[in-house]
């Protein structure tokens, strides 16, 4: 009779053997064909690591002499061993594995989650940036000022500008509810604050709106051409003392909408600071809303000036 | 100068409120006679040496040549005035000083209280309340408000045109001689690269300290385009950037930035 701790001994030298093997798969090759899966890689090489742990076990039991065939018992032993090792090793390995990707589907999950509150976020703080943005008490006081000065002198313009005003403060007071609306609301919000700022700078703004009336019922993220009206004015013709003026022009070119807001103001600073809280947020919104489908860029005109233009996918909105 | 109607000179670019302004003084102070008008300060600063006019309303936001420039210009010869539109930088600079301003739209209750005060320093002959020291000072104050802003934009030339570059989008800044290079991304992953005339030293100062770091004399890197930082011998780094092949050196005396990475 084996001693004991003999088939112990043996045992263990087999299991070893599988999990070398099944460590070993895990991660070599690093590449393996689309058609091989790594699980039964590694199930394969347990399969064939037993016979060979096996056999290694006896060679180092026996002094480095196995002598199957020759001593008696010994090749029946070897073959339960094998037997045995084979029967259960890639059971015990299919379970680990599968315990492994239960894990590893656990932390992407996780991960997932993570990054999508992440994006979930940053919309919010666009979109909280946005709220924040519309309205500037800077505009609207100058604006009351001068519609003050109208009713002082029972102006008739009074009552135009502000209807001008109402128009834009109905559609620039935060909307909830909406994250896309039409182009012809988005216009109507640009020509209100053009109108308004032609009241305000009459000999230094000239404007014009080149639209296309078929595509009034696209799909526009909300303050998209104000934002470039609004940047045109103030970092365009404000500065100017001869002004300018400010051409909104939107095209449809291969099922993309493409809006370009152009001036004829004083240009870029050297360095173009201080242009750009507005367009920065803007870029941010944009790619919120289309990822790498959206593009913003600036440019300048000769002889003076600046033409930004941003281009989207062309979306029809829901009638 | 008692004797003769005092005399005033209106500076603002808005049409509608300059003759408001008007409207509004010839009730509060109906002597005072305003002489002359400019649409910005340029026109401000001819039109004081034209008329030499008692009081100055000068609006502080003005095309071209602003109020507070045409203030200085005009220094302590006429008694100042500046109107502000509402913008909390410019009025909290006002409020804390003793120079005499109004906020638009102008209150008439406030505009009698500043004509009155004005009155009175024109019977007694007090020279000023604007000297130079105190528009030195206010010129200052709105400097500093609105240039601490970081870049945004690095403007460079690609080909015929003029581009922006979003700063965020750079990836690194290199210097080289007189001429630094603009390697950035665009929002479809393309990488660019332009080459700009400011230097990296002029660049630097006006960077967000947050998102970019100088590694090397010369080598700016976007610390959201590191890939990774390899440490090599003899106590420098490599940079290994997003998408890029590009390897950037960290010199010895930049390491630290990396040391707890």
């Amino acid at each position: 009779m084996l001693p004991f701790y003999m088939v112990v001994g043996r045992t263990m030298v087999v299991g070893f053997a599988a999990l070398l093997a099944f460590g070993l798969f895990e991660r070599w090759p690093a590449r393996l064909p689309r058609w091989f899966a790594r699980w039964a890689l590694q199930v394969l090489a347990i399969v064939l690591a037993v016979p060979l742990g096996a056999y290694l076990a006896y060679w180092l039991t026996t002094g480095g002499h196995p002598q199957l065939g020759a001593v008696s018992g010994r090749l029946q032993g070897y073959v339960e061993l094998t037997f045995a090792g084979i029967l259960f090793a890639p059971w015990i390995a299919v379970g680990a594995l599968v315990r492994q990707r239960d894990t590893f589907a656990r932390e992407q999950a996780a991960a997932f989650a993570l990054e999508r509150s992440e994006l979930e976020r940053r919309a919010l703080d666009a979109r909280f940036r946005l709220l924040q943005a519309q309205v500037e008490p800077h505009f609207l006081f100058n604006t009351l000022a001068n519609v003050q000065a109208l009713v002082e002198v029972g102006a008739p313009q009074a009552a135009k500008v502000l209807k001008s005003l109402i128009a834009y403060l109905r559609a620039a007071v935060p909307q909830l509810h909406e994250t896309v609306t039409t182009l012809d609301q988005e216009l109507e919000l640009v020509r209100a604050y053009l109108e308004l700022m032609h009241m305000r700078m009459p000999d230094r703004l000239m404007f014009e709106i080149r639209v296309d009336p078929t595509l009034l019922k696209l799909q526009c993220p909300p303050m998209t051409l104000l934002t470039l009206v609004e940047n045109a004015v103030r970092h365009g013709i404000d500065p100017s003392e001869i002004g300018g003026t400010i051409e909104v022009e939107v095209r449809l070119t291969s099922s993309r909408c493409l809006a370009s807001v152009t001036d004829t103001g004083v240009g870029l600073k050297v360095t173009g600071r201080g242009l750009g809280t507005g367009l920065a947020s803007l870029r941010e919104r944009l790619q919120l809303a289309f990822g790498a489908e959206a593009q913003l860029a600036l440019s300048e005109v000769a002889p003076h000036g600046v033409r930004a233009e941003v281009s989207f996918p062309a979306r029809m909105t829901q009638p | 100068m008692t004797a003769q109607r005092p005399t005033a000179l209106i500076a603002e670019d808005e049409p509608l409120l300059r003759e408001s302004l008007e409207q509004q003084l010839t009730l509060v102070w109906p002597e005072l006679a305003v002489v002359t008008r400019a649409r910005n300060g340029r026109e401000a600063i001819e039109q004081f040496d034209a008329h030499h006019p008692d009081v100055c309303f000068l609006d502080v936001h003005m095309p071209g040549v602003t109020g507070i420039e045409a203030a200085r210009h005009i220094g302590h010869r006429a008694h100042l005035v500046f109107v502000t539109a509402y913008d909390q930088y410019a009025v909290q600079a006002f409020a804390q000083g003793v120079l005499d301003y109004l906020v638009k739209p102008v209150d008439a209750t406030r505009l009698a209280q500043t004509a009155a005060r004005l009155q009175e320093r024109l019977r007694t002959a007090r020279s000023a309340v604007n000297t130079e020291v105190l528009l030195q000072q206010l010129a200052a104050t709105l400097e500093r408000q609105t240039a601490s802003a970081p870049l945004r934009w690095i403007r460079a030339s690609v080909g015929q045109n003029v581009t922006l570059i979003p700063v965020q989008d750079v990836d690194f800044l290199c210097a080289e001689e007189k001429y630094t290079m603009v390697a950035w991304h665009e929002a479809g992953g393309t990488l660019r690269e332009a080459v700009i005339r400011t230097p990296l030293k002029e660049l630097s100062a006006q960077l967000d300290a947050t998102q970019f770091a100088q590694v090397h004399r010369s080598v700016i890197v976007n610390l959201n385009s590191i890939a990774r930082v390899v440490r090599g011998s003899n106590e420098t780094a490599d940079v290994h950037l997003k998408g890029r092949t590009e390897v950037l050196p960290v010199s010895r005396s930049y390491l630290h930035l990396f040391r707890q990475m």
